[in-house]
């Protein structure tokens, strides 16, 4: 196997992964001859395993949203699809920082001063 | 080649659990998250079993090794310096893609099981082990949805990734279950296909069916079924190694230890 066609091999393989993440995490259209249903299911668990890390290193967030929370979450979720490279606690504080934008979360409280610190 | 040395039955090691997978009985090896290692700052637990001599094996989840771009040597020589920092004599990955298109997926995607993918992957695999300290072992994945054009079928894609490359393969049976269940491969065909010679270890998860769907969770109780196909496989090889993956909803300590046994059991049963 040459170099040239492991490129070509290399293109032709990116559009294809490319059109199927872009389905399943931005809403994207359907890529020819996946079983929609499939898609569907794939689309979920990708969200619930996102969801749950986020929840997981956020619970604050998620306790404060209660019941607001899935449904914010997966709006948000498919509004700014994960970045290739970004870490998962950026994408946590990204939801947050999206939470106070809409005025869903309480501002982001100041740290206080401690009483013994003089002013 | 000779295959590598007998590992036993082990457990991932995970922060949550580290207690308890120092003092279970009968844990002869364990698996790190190369990812979640900073090297020069080993969790003490992992310094703990290290010098207990116990195998600790780094396995990677984002290398992203079936995905088109050329895979991240920064990725690849974190991985090797983890191997070097515990002493393991392999590393693994998954035949998988992680990230495409700027969008990261945040799992484990299968590959199209076509020539393309596999020229890629090989040019990857052999990229990754020219940079790797240690031999290269990759797993297969669980798979919600199906490729539309399939030119091989799994175990023959893998078959030949062993061919070309020479790495070594990690057989999860409970994604070979999964994907029975999920997308209609056929375990028995899979083992018969792949070069069983080459088998590093294996990996055994719980998960949970929902509607028609099972669902890899390794945060339920493994499966009978799973052992079975466990079982199936250790008729037709004894594995080097079989390690158990609990991620999430930690069980109590008596359920893992009796996960542990029941897949011992298993193993060695065969052995005679």
């Amino acid at each position: 196997m040459n170099e040239n066609e492991v490129l070509a091999a290399r293109e032709r393989l990116a559009a294809r992964q490319a059109e199927l993440l872009n389905a399943l995490l931005a809403n994207g259209p359907a890529p020819a001859g996946f079983d929609e249903q499939r898609l569907a299911v794939e689309r979920r668990a990708l969200l619930s395993k996102r969801r749950g890390i986020v929840r997981m290193l956020g619970p604050a967030v998620a306790d404060e949203l209660g019941e607001r929370f899935r449904p914010l979450f997966d709006a948000y979720a498919v509004e700014h699809p994960r970045r290739a490279g970004s870490r998962a606690r950026e994408d946590a504080a990204s939801f947050a920082e999206w939470c106070r934008a809409a005025g869903e979360l309480s501002a982001k409280r100041k740290a206080r001063w401690k009483f013994w610190q003089s002013n | 080649m000779a295959g590598i040395e007998d590992l036993g039955v082990g457990i991932g090691w995970r922060p949550e659990i580290d207690l308890t997978v120092e003092r279970l009985p009968g844990v002869d090896f364990v698996e790190v998250v190369a990812e979640n290692l900073h090297i020069g700052h080993l969790p003490e637990s992992v310094a703990l079993l290290l010098e207990r001599g116990v195998p600790v094996l780094p396995h990677a989840v984002s290398l992203s090794l079936g995905g088109a771009d050329e895979v991240d040597l920064h990725r690849v020589e974190h991985l090797g310096a983890v191997a070097e920092a515990v002493g393991a004599p392999m590393v693994s990955d998954h035949v998988c893609f992680v990230r495409a298109g700027g969008l990261d997926s945040g799992h484990l995607m299968p590959v199209p099981r076509t020539r393309d993918a596999l020229d890629v992957l090989v040019a990857n695999v052999k990229l990754a082990q020219a940079n790797l300290p240690v031999p290269l072992a990759l797993e297969n994945v669980a798979a919600l949805l199906e490729w539309p054009d399939g030119e091989l079928s799994e175990g023959q894609f893998l078959a030949e990734l062993v061919e070309r490359t020479d790495c070594w393969l990690l057989v999860d049976v409970a994604n070979l279950y999964a994907n029975a269940r999920n997308i209609g491969t056929d375990p028995e065909r899979f083992l018969d296909e792949i070069p069983l010679e080459r088998l590093a270890y294996v990996h055994v998860a719980g998960g949970e069916q929902h509607g028609d769907i099972y669902h890899d969770t390794h945060a339920h109780a493994v499966l009978p079924e799973v052992l079975e196909v466990l079982d199936e496989l250790c008729s037709r090889v004894s594995p080097p190694g079989v390690l158990l993956e609990r991620d999430d909803n930690y069980p109590s300590d008596a359920e893992i230890e009796a996960e542990l046994a029941a897949i011992r059991a298993v193993v060695d049963k065969h052995r005679g």
